[in-house]
């Protein structure tokens, strides 16, 4: 595929250049060296070695800010992903953040012969063989030893989601060799290994004899929905969480104990914008009696990404997007900011513990994922 | 298409300029031209503009002109305030039906005066300039709107009676004022209950209220507290910055005896008449019963002055001191005076008949009261009994407690069902501890060393209904006792004192009272008038106001040579069915009424201090908001207008009428509408104060607008000097409107020089994706802001709008296209170059039989042959509704439409059609 087939397939012709891409666009706002739309007018003017070989192609967020107000209705983030697909057959890649281990780990998942000893955290959770239902857990197992210093626990949260489903009379399939989904690789341009990577997950998902796949993290739902099945045939439902549970609270199936406090809730990018959920979290968070949810100045389809997309280019930058951000969320009082997605948990934590942040103790509230506030209401 | 048959006429919808344009054009080639407009003055959109680009000529200016001739036009018939309904039939022969929408106003008899809008108390908020300033329920569309007659917004039926209205005696608009209460309007309040009663804020606390007697809504929960809220304008509002009207004086003078409500009520009608009134007062002080018989408790002295002093503003001389029968004669005054009102009330006490009666320590009540209230000393004992069982009794009972009184007994010889008294009076002697007896009265008091120690008492027993129908009180052989009293004062009634009338040959009843003509206030004596307490014996305040009121009326008949006509007898108040209770109270939750807030019992007792507190403004708001007639939007029917226009043109039982008009084509010219943005909510319109659309620019630089010209910023009002325009807001956008506006540029660059001109120095910033300034001159146009207008062109979309909250400045977020500078940008107001859609529906569109395109405009069969034709043949369209255009070129369209519209119909007129 070459920049000229990449301009048609994703029709960014239709860009007029009136910039509101990249006025709304949180990366620009703090790097004034990052522009949608120079990025696309370099394509569309045949510049290509300019927009191939710039560092920046690799700091969008693919948080679809921009394309959620485009009037030429361009796709931004799907263009960024297929030129950094033909960047990195140049040689050119992002740099990942914690030295590169996080890609190496999903990267190394490609391997036909991996294996995983990635269960141990089941304890009090009961998965069974054979069910209807699959839980797919995520990175989130590597990402606990990874980020143990600030204070996150990624691993409570696919727990806390197995004893959700417990509690809702599922006992889901687990599979004990699950690969990465590679939502990181795809977007950072490594289609070849997202590839491999879908095609082992979708071998094993048949295999499990599973019809539909629960996801907590937003990116493995979005992924599955959006981008397997380009390529490979899942023969699955895919669903996250919060759906069926906001399924449940209609029927009046779900029990909730009072929890007094009062919470923000930060809509992610891949739950949010990418597949339009906005209600479904809002509705659970306000059935449990004794919680106060006070929105942020943009929320909905104006929130505010966390900052960092797939530990790329992570720096000066991203933290003053998450401190911006966490302004927000202390403005409205809350004492909690609720998130969704195991990373926007983590891209927050590490800008109130990084000792680099010089905002650190103005930003600093507890920061909760969904699925462990439901399971502590839950609880009786 | 047999055309034989068909008819010359040409109907055009839609009056703005295109519509105009054609409609002048056809008409001046011999055809009749029927123009139909939704709202009820031609002009459109046209007519909201402040200034028109390329030339920053006045809009109106130019538009005007043409809107008076097309209404004077012989060929034009103007159907304002009226829509299409059906459309049936074809070329040469269309039948039209056309519903001309009720507007409640008689246009054969509206002189579009405004005196109606004036009185209205219902403010809504005004389409005309886009809801940023407001409007009456009865409104003209604009100042110069043609025709030029008012229309009411009338929605639904008024869910009650206003039996309130029909209760009081002076029949005050009490919906109205209670309306304008809900909206915090006081002045206007104060003013409207002025209308009908000069002393708004006394009566606010004394009135008996038949009012709330009436009021429709205690078949729901509990009546308004209406007397309660009526007080309220006086206290939230200062009364004495009333102004005071300039009236043509006459050359007649009016000799009023008495300086109470009655004789008030007169003088302040007749000098609002430009009449000389002088009132004679035989107390030093004016006010009469409001003055000397209620305490200060119930009516400060200090209210009472200010509405007596606003009355003496208007000419009014009062002479106090002055006793007519001994100081001055009547037959003097009837000399010097066109005319006498004699309102001197009731204030001879009645005496008890019981033997005792003179020792020392037993005064009569009306005496007592005044006493105290002029603040003569007067004592009054420890152990003291009022005799009596009206609001007198009461007083004088509530006055001794306040005095030295330690115990306070009121004997009355009925029950408490047949006590005069008003309940609350009484609840309100009982809760500061002052006992009744009922069933009881005085037979003997005794003294000791010549001063008052004991009252005999016997009880008493309810037998047959007495001539005034309540049941006599029989004396129960044995049942005397004696209570221990140092003080009596007995409050039996009161007298009117009119011996001095005699002599003049007024004439008099047996009860002392002088006789009138009840319809008129007239006496036997030509040139005498009398009412109040002097008529009919003791009553109540809102009763002498209305025969003061009533007596002048005829007094300024009298005196300008008319006939004297009393006015018609007002309704009696209705009540509500079941049915209709039953239906409210689905609507209307129960809501119980706001208390009125009182001094506490043991503090209150200790002085005159007032015990009523009076509402806040919230709680006024509270109390109002219950009132059943002002739960309406629009029209409250509180007959304000009615009452005030001259030509009587109010019709409230209007009906919509629907018309049917033969007509050989049709024009389509109805306009723009102004798309709907809050969907981008980027740009916080209606979340951020000072971000406005265009539209709402216009009305604000425009001299008749609400802010009269002035560009002042929402948030606080001052005039910002760095604004910022943003284009294409909604247009140019795959996602709301993907074709563009056509005129926001120029209109941008024009209000950026408007803004200069009205505040030089200011500088805006537009910010564009394209500049298309494709007129003649336009490209001049342009340069000229950039030249001498301060205006700065950015190209650039911003993609968020920030405010700072301290300032209300709008911070807005842009990457300058050009130099690929980001940043953010703080300026003092927004103006968003909002989308426009055609004004078309699909309804309407159904109704027409003609085909629309993908974005409403109307389907033209084709652009280059058939430009302004439909598809349905016989319909031409022209001006925005065809496509994106501005003034100069939808003027130029309608002509070109009344052109092909003539060449389609002309042959039928040398065929003889009509």
């Amino acid at each position: 595929m070459n920049l000229e087939d990449i301009i048609k397939e994703t029709k960014t012709y239709y860009c007029l250049e009136c910039g509101k891409c990249t006025a709304v666009c949180p990366v620009s706002r703090h790097n004034s060296n990052f522009s949608p739309r120079l990025m696309l007018e370099r394509a569309l003017m045949d510049f290509e070695g300019e927009l191939i070989h710039d560092r920046e192609l690799f700091s969008c967020l693919a948080c679809y800010a921009c394309s959620n107000l485009c009037p030429s209705d361009v796709d931004y983030p799907v263009f960024t992903q297929k030129v950094r697909n033909l960047a990195s057959g140049q040689g050119e890649h992002g740099d990942c953040a914690h030295s590169g281990t996080l890609l190496s780990l999903m990267r190394l998942m490609s391997g036909p012969d991996i294996r995983q000893k990635r269960l141990d955290w089941l304890d009090g959770c009961h998965t069974s063989q054979k069910s209807e239902v699959l839980y797919f857990v995520g990175c989130a197992p590597y990402f606990e030893p990874i980020f143990e210093d600030i204070e996150v626990s990624p691993v409570s949260i696919a727990r806390n989601s197995i004893k959700i489903l417990n509690a809702l009379g599922i006992e889901p399939i687990v599979l004990p060799n699950e690969r990465c989904c590679g939502h990181d690789l795809l977007w950072t341009g490594d289609v070849e290994t997202f590839k491999k990577l879908a095609q082992f997950n979708a071998q094993m998902i048949k295999e499990s004899g599973a019809k539909k796949i629960v996801f907590s993290c937003p990116e493995g739902y979005r992924t599955f929905k959006l981008d397997y099945p380009n390529y490979v045939d899942l023969g699955c439902e895919v669903l996250h969480i919060s759906e069926l549970l906001v399924e449940k609270i209609g029927q009046n199936g779900v029990k909730f104990k009072e929890i007094k406090k009062n919470v923000t809730y930060q809509d992610p990018c891949r739950l949010g914008r990418h597949l339009g959920i906005y209600e479904s979290p809002r509705e659970i968070i306000k059935a449990i009696p004794g919680i106060k949810l006070t929105e942020m100045e943009h929320s909905g389809d104006e929130s505010i990404c966390c900052g960092t997309s797939a530990w790329t280019n992570c720096g000066s930058y991203s933290k003053k997007i998450r401190e911006e951000r966490l302004f927000e969320a202390k403005a409205t009082g809350a004492e909690v900011l609720v998130t969704a997605c195991p990373k926007c948990q983590i891209h927050f934590k590490c800008a109130m513990v990084d000792k680099g942040a010089e905002k650190g103790p103005d930003i600093k509230m507890e920061v909760m994922d969904l699925v462990n506030l439901v399971a502590d209401a839950m609880e009786t | 298409m047999n055309r034989e048959n068909g008819h010359t006429s040409v109907l055009v919808i839609g009056g703005g300029i295109a519509g105009i344009q054609a409609s002048l054009d056809l008409a001046n080639m011999g055809f009749k031209v029927y123009l139909v407009e939704k709202s009820p003055s031609i002009g459109g959109r046209m007519a909201q503009l402040d200034k028109t680009f390329p030339t920053n000529d006045c809009a109106m200016c130019i538009l005007a002109p043409k809107m008076i001739e097309a209404n004077s036009h012989p060929n034009i018939e103007l159907l304002t305030y009226s829509e299409v309904e059906k459309v049936s039939g074809e070329v040469g022969k269309f039948t039209v039906k056309v519903k001309k929408k009720a507007s409640f106003v008689d246009w054969n008899k509206c002189t579009g005066c405004g005196l109606c809008v004036e009185g209205c108390p219902v403010i809504a908020p005004n389409e005309f300039d886009q809801g940023i300033g407001n409007r009456k329920a009865i409104y003209l569309y604009f100042p110069q709107a043609v025709p030029k007659k008012c229309v009411i917004d009338k929605r639904e039926e008024r869910p009650c009676k206003a039996a309130c209205m029909d209760a009081c005696p002076v029949h005050t608009n009490v919906p109205g004022y209670i309306k304008l209460i809900t909206e915090g309007q006081f002045k206007a309040a104060y003013k409207l209950i002025r209308e009908t009663n000069p002393l708004p804020a006394c009566v606010g606390r004394v009135c008996y209220a038949p009012c709330q007697e009436a009021c429709n809504r205690s078949q729901l929960d509990e009546p308004l507290c209406i007397r309660d809220l009526k007080r309220v304008p006086g206290d939230q509002w200062n009364i004495e910055e009333l102004e005071v009207p300039v009236v043509a004086k006459t050359d007649k003078k009016v000799a009023v005896i008495g300086a109470g409500p009655a004789g008030l009520a007169a003088a302040n009608d007749l000098a609002l008449k430009g009449h000389g009134v002088t009132i004679f007062e035989a107390l030093p002080e004016p006010g009469g019963m409001l003055r000397v018989g209620i305490p200060e408790y119930r009516l400060p002295k200090k209210i009472l002055h200010q509405e007596i002093g606003y009355i003496q503003k208007l000419g009014v001389e009062i002479k106090t001191g002055v006793r007519v029968g001994k100081d001055v004669t009547l037959e003097e005054l009837k000399k010097d005076y066109h005319a006498v009102f004699l309102g001197i009330g009731a204030h001879g006490g009645v005496k008890l008949g019981v033997e005792g009666e003179d020792i020392h320590g037993v005064m009569e009540g009306i005496g007592f009261l005044r006493a105290v209230s002029l603040g003569e000393k007067v004592s009054v004992g420890k152990k003291v009994a009022v005799i009596g069982g009206g609001n007198t009794a009461i007083d004088c009972a509530r006055a001794a407690k306040r005095l030295e009184a330690k115990e306070v007994t009121i004997v009355y010889r009925r029950s408490r069902t047949e006590m005069p008294a008003s309940e609350e009076e009484v609840t309100a002697a009982e809760t500061e501890g002052i006992k009744i007896e009922f069933l009881t009265t005085p037979s003997r008091f005794s003294a000791e060393k010549k001063k008052l120690a004991s009252m005999e008492c016997v009880r008493m027993k309810l037998g047959e209904p007495d001539a005034s129908g309540r049941p006599r009180p029989i004396p129960v052989k044995g049942s005397e006792f004696t209570i221990e009293v140092d003080t009596v004062i007995a409050a039996l009634g009161q007298a009117p004192e009119t011996d001095f009338v005699k002599k003049l040959g007024v004439s008099v009843s047996k009860r002392g009272t002088i006789e009138i003509d009840n319809k008129t206030g007239v006496t036997n004596i030509e040139g005498v008038f009398a009412g109040g307490d002097v008529v009919t014996g003791p009553a109540f305040v809102i009763d002498a106001i209305a025969a003061g009121k009533k007596a002048a009326r005829s007094i300024h008949q009298y005196m300008t040579g008319q006939p004297i006509e009393g006015e018609e007898p007002g309704k009696e108040p209705e009540k509500l069915s079941e049915e209709e209770v039953k239906d409210l109270k689905k609507s209307f939750p129960s809501r119980n009424k706001v208390e009125m807030r009182e001094e506490p019992v043991k503090e209150r007792t200790k002085d005159f201090r007032e015990v009523a507190l009076g509402y806040s403004p919230e709680e006024a708001g509270e109390e109002a908001s219950r009132c059943l007639a002002g739960q309406i939007e629009g029209c409250i029917e509180c007959h304000e207008c009615e009452r005030r226009c001259e030509p009587k043109a109010i019709v409230y039982t209007m009906k919509d009428e629907t018309i049917a008009l033969e007509v050989g084509a049709i024009i389509i010219a109805s306009g723009l509408g102004l798309y709907d943005i809050s969907s981008l909510t980027e740009y916080g319109y209606k979340k951020i104060k000072n971000v406005i659309t265009a539209m709402e620019f216009e009305r604000f630089t425009a001299a008749s607008g609400p802010t009269m010209g002035e560009l002042r910023r929402p948030s606080d009002g001052r005039i910002p000097e760095n604004i910022a325009f943003i284009q294409c807001v909604g247009s140019r956008d795959f996602r709301n409107k993907a074709y563009c506006s056509s005129v926001c540029c120029m209109h941008a660059t024009k209000e950026a020089m408007l803004a200069f001109e009205h505040h030089p120095g200011t500088k805006s910033t537009i910010f564009y994706m394209d500049m298309r300034a494709v007129g003649k001159r336009f490209q001049e146009y342009i340069a000229r802001a950039k030249k001498e207008y301060n205006v700065i062109y950015i190209r650039g979309r911003p993609g968020r709008i920030e405010v700072d909250p301290e300032n209300g400045n709008p911070i807005i977020w842009y990457e300058e296209t050009v130099s690929g500078e980001i940043k953010g940008f703080e300026v003092e107001l927004v103006v968003l170059a909002q989308a426009m859609v055609p004004q078309m529906t699909k309804n309407l569109a159904k109704i027409l039989g003609i085909g629309l395109d993908e974005d409403g405009f109307v389907k033209v069969p084709d652009k280059l042959l058939q430009p302004l034709d439909t598809t349905r043949p016989g319909i031409f369209a022209c001006g925005y509704v065809h496509s994106p255009r501005d003034i100069p070129d939808s003027v130029t369209q309608a002509s070109g439409a009344a052109g092909r519209t003539a060449e389609e119909i002309a042959s039928l007129r040398s065929q003889g059609g009509k």
